[in-house]
């Protein structure tokens, strides 16, 4: 009876917990990768609405960390891919009571906007992101460019970072989206 | 299981308190937080999991029926009840408690003022917004009719006159016609984003309180210059205003303190949440630790008790030689004790009456061996008549195989009828003393005695009987002597007078007599005279076998003596052929005695002869093997009449004959020669083959 009930106890929990992971509410389009002459460049545009949860905070002043995460991969047929290059970039959302702005920092740089949907429009747009050095991939070599949007619960106050345990309302993230690639040719090739 | 429980109880404190720290603001174990709380779940979960494992087990052993389990069980639940209660009272309060206390951190007056303060902060901007959008319709108003060159000098004017930071006049396409600033450093002022030019164009207005990095904040205001000819484009002016430093930090500062309240108020469900899952665990692992103790103690408990119940089936199983350990010194220690001691007093009991049983085997089986070397027959019988117990002399006498009428009553037995009878009819009498009875089994005398058994040992009846055949035959013998010997003096006495009166008569008369008187007292005194002399051979004889003298034994040889004897009777009729076995040991004997029983025997057969054709004795001598060092047997077989069948029997008696003269003493004497000298003598007809008959008598002497 007790071994059954803990059965189900268990069952119950792991039904749950999966539940909340699969909450994907960015969807992202146009994503691509360009090799330029010394450099790969990452583009990409992230569309998402904030729960009504995550609105209710932000209004209320509470910052919102997002990620943007790049990862390249080199695909190995006889082992786990090797990871040549991760970046990261961090992007806060704030909102300014005061003159009722919504401002989009990154680093030491802001932009205000006076809606909501500006603000996300852009901060979900990539554009230009110089991800790696050119002269770090090899010539003529298949490579995995690997790159999402997500909420940092990790930054949010830690009241809310136990919310975000339990409940989808606070997960907010993107899939891997995977733009396989060949490099090119080594540069001093190219006339 | 002690040291798992130690193990998980540890690491679940340290988490704990790490858990604690994590939940008090300290960054070192902030971004470590959710890993902290999955750790303190996980030992909680295998705490639970040992628990619930202790109760499998003790359910297992209680189904199993271990002794000391329900104890166990018992003791479980008692601390488990002390642990569980306060444990789940502190946790409720605690909880209420908290709810209650981060409840009323919240306020509506405080929510309201605070509220109120970053509304005042804004109505003041839109206030001075508004005022500049006022002062920018006056300045448009004023440079709707300025054109060209003096645009800028206008502007510089206006600026002044309505004392705003920056004035900036643009075309519809955003480019800059020209500016003015009231500090001459900065010579390119904030350019307004394309979208608040768009919304100038399309509303006749753009206002907008801007945030500047940390702190400081911008009022912009577009408003289009209307011209007064239709030819001429719509100008824009913009003019911003950087609002009061002081105003600003203060604004700011209310906002942030809004902010930090608002979030407070947002996270306080997790905060309470935190406090409450903190609590949660801290109480799961509290609790499970203390069961998972509680059940370590209650085995420690009863522990002794089990140990106490294997010595106590050992017991029972009859193995005395389990001591059960003393662990403790307080009260199961001392039953433990004591119960050692009892088990000790049992063993020693045990082996006392051991003891006493092998001492009471042993005594059986010297009365049972007495009893089966006992000469005499004896039955048992219960109160039931039934018969029990034999011994083996019994079946010897009775000549019949008793075993199997063991547990039979007397009355059903198919054998041995008089006995049976002799039993039964003694058996109804109820007789509680001691009876005797002598029956006749054919030609053997057999006495019994009977006697019943006291009713304490449960009753029943013991007889006891012999064969007397041999005593009888031996008083028979005595009482024959004696009379012999009377007889003898009594029959003697008086011929000696008889034959001298008969004497004396011839002598005194056989002168006066002639002729046939003469002749006639001559023959009546010679008859007298023999007759008496044949009476008192007669008498003699009869003494002779009453008064036979006690051997005198000494060793000799068999066969010299029966070569002497035989010699005697070398007659031309007869054939006495004579077998001797050579090398014969010598016997023990009275060679007059002996030489007279072969005489008689000789004389008996030489009788049988008498008128048979061809006569012929057969004497034979031979060494015959035997347990006291063998005998030496002496064989004298004739061919003559042989004894008439109806007294073969008792031809051993005196005056038992089939002779017309003779004693009838011959074989009497024999039988007694023999007796003296502890030998044997048979008789028997030989068996009839041909028509010729005959005796063979045989005589076994032991050797010395």
């Amino acid at each position: 009876m007790l071994r059954r009930s803990l059965l189900l106890l268990t069952f119950v929990a792991i039904v749950v917990i999966s539940g909340d992971l699969i909450a994907t509410v960015i969807k992202a389009n146009n994503v691509s990768v360009e090799q330029s002459e010394n450099a790969l460049v990452v583009e990409g545009d992230f569309r998402f609405e904030l729960s009504p949860r995550l609105e209710e905070a932000l209004n209320h002043g509470v910052p919102l960390y997002f990620t943007v995460e790049f990862e390249l991969l080199r695909p190995r047929w006889y082992w786990f891919d090797e990871k040549v290059a991760s970046e990261t970039r961090t992007l806060r959302l704030a909102y300014h009571t005061l003159s009722r702005q919504y401002r989009v920092s990154r680093g030491a740089l802001y932009q205000n906007f006076p809606t909501l949907e500006e603000a996300l429009r852009t901060l979900g747009t990539v554009r230009g992101w110089i991800v790696v050095e050119g002269d770090r991939l090899s010539p003529e070599e298949g490579y995995v460019a690997m790159l999402r949007l997500r909420l940092d619960t990790a930054q949010l106050p830690k009241p809310f970072q136990v919310s975000a345990l339990t409940s989808s309302e606070w997960v907010l993230a993107s899939d891997w989206v995977r733009v396989p690639f060949r490099s090119k040719a080594s540069g001093s090739a190219i006339p | 299981m002690t040291y798992v429980l130690i193990t998980s109880a540890a690491l679940g404190g340290i988490l704990l308190f790490l858990l604690a720290a994590a939940s008090a603001n300290t960054p070192l174990f902030a971004e470590h937080y959710p890993l902290l709380l999955a750790l303190n779940a996980a030992i909680s979960t295998a705490l639970l999991a040992l628990v619930v494992y202790q109760l499998v087990v003790l359910a297992r052993q209680r189904r199993a029926k271990v002794f000391g389990s329900l104890l166990t069980f018992r003791l479980l639940v008692m601390f488990a009840i002390i642990a569980v209660l306060p444990g789940a009272l502190v946790y409720t309060v605690s909880v209420q408690f908290l709810a209650k206390s981060i409840e009323s951190w919240f306020d509506v007056r405080v929510d309201k003022a605070l509220e109120g303060g970053v509304s005042l902060g804004r109505a003041a901007l839109e206030a001075m917004l508004s005022d500049l959008v006022r002062k920018a319709d006056s300045m448009a108003l004023d440079l709707s009719g300025v054109k060209g060159p003096q645009q800028t000098k206008a502007l510089g004017r206006l600026r002044e006159q309505a004392g705003v930071d920056d004035a900036l006049l643009l075309t519809p396409g955003g480019s800059v016609l020209s500016s003015a600033s009231r500090e001459a450093a900065t010579l390119v002022p904030s350019m307004p984003p394309a979208k608040a030019l768009r919304q100038a164009r399309s509303t006749r207005s753009y206002t907008a309180i801007e945030p500047q990095g940390d702190h400081g904040m911008l009022l912009r205001v577009i408003v289009p210059v209307d011209s007064l000819s239709l030819s001429e484009e719509t100008r824009l002016l913009q003019i911003t205003n950087s609002v009061p430093q002081s105003l600003a930090d203060q604004s700011e500062s209310v906002q942030s303190v809004y902010h930090a309240y608002k979030e407070l108020s947002l996270s306080r469900h997790g905060l309470r949440n935190i406090y409450i899952l903190t609590l949660t665990l801290t109480l799961l692992l509290a609790l499970f630790s203390a069961i998972a103790l509680a059940f370590l103690l209650s085995r420690k408990l009863s522990q002794p008790l089990a140990v106490l119940a294997e010595g106590t089936q050992a017991v029972a199983r009859g193995d005395f030689s389990r001591r059960a350990k003393v662990t403790s010194r307080d009260e199961l220690g001392v039953l433990t004790q004591s119960f050692n001691s009892m088990t000790e007093q049992l063993d020693e009991a045990r082996s006392t009456a051991e003891a006493n049983h092998r001492q009471l085997e042993i005594a059986k089986g010297y009365l049972e061996n007495l009893l089966a070397n006992l000469s005499a027959g004896v039955l048992v019988f219960d109160s039931a008549h039934v018969l029990r117990m034999i011994n083996h002399a019994a079946g010897n006498i009775l000549q019949e195989n008793l075993e199997m009428l063991l547990g039979t009553r007397p009355g059903s037995w198919t054998k041995l009828s008089e006995v049976a009878e002799t039993l039964c009819e003694q058996f109804s009498k109820q007789l509680a003393g001691v009876w005797q009875r002598q029956i006749e089994l054919g030609d053997r005398v057999i006495v019994l005695r009977g006697s019943a058994l006291p009713a304490t040992t449960g009753g029943g009846d013991v007889v006891v009987f012999d064969d007397i055949t041999q005593l009888i035959a031996a008083q028979r013998a005595t009482a024959w002597s004696e009379v012999a010997r009377r007889l003898a003096h009594e029959i003697k006495n008086p011929l000696t007078p008889i034959q001298l009166s008969a004497e004396r008569l011839q002598a005194k008369l056989a002168s006066r007599l002639t002729g046939e008187d003469a002749l006639a007292l001559h023959r009546s005194t010679q008859t007298i005279v023999a007759q008496v002399n044949a009476m008192k051979n007669m008498v003699d004889d009869f003494r002779e076998y009453a008064r036979t003298p006690s051997p005198a034994l000494e060793p000799l040889n068999i066969n010299d003596l029966l070569g002497e004897v035989l010699a005697l009777y070398e007659q031309s009729d007869l054939v006495v052929r004579a077998q001797f076995e050579t090398g014969l040991p010598a016997v023990l004997g009275d060679r007059n005695q002996l030489r007279q029983v072969v005489h008689n025997l000789l004389q008996n057969s030489l009788d049988a002869l008498a008128g048979i054709p061809a006569p012929h004795i057969e004497v034979s001598t031979s060494f015959v093997a035997g347990p006291a060092g063998g005998q030496v047997r002496l064989m004298i077989s004739d061919n003559g009449t042989g004894f008439p069948e109806a007294i073969i029997q008792r031809v051993f008696e005196p005056y038992v004959t089939t002779k017309n003269k003779g004693t009838g003493l011959g074989l009497a004497i024999v039988k007694k020669i023999v007796d003296e000298h502890h030998g044997n003598i048979t008789i028997a007809n030989r068996p009839d083959h041909g028509g010729e008959r005959g005796a063979t008598v045989s005589i076994s002497l032991p050797l010395p």
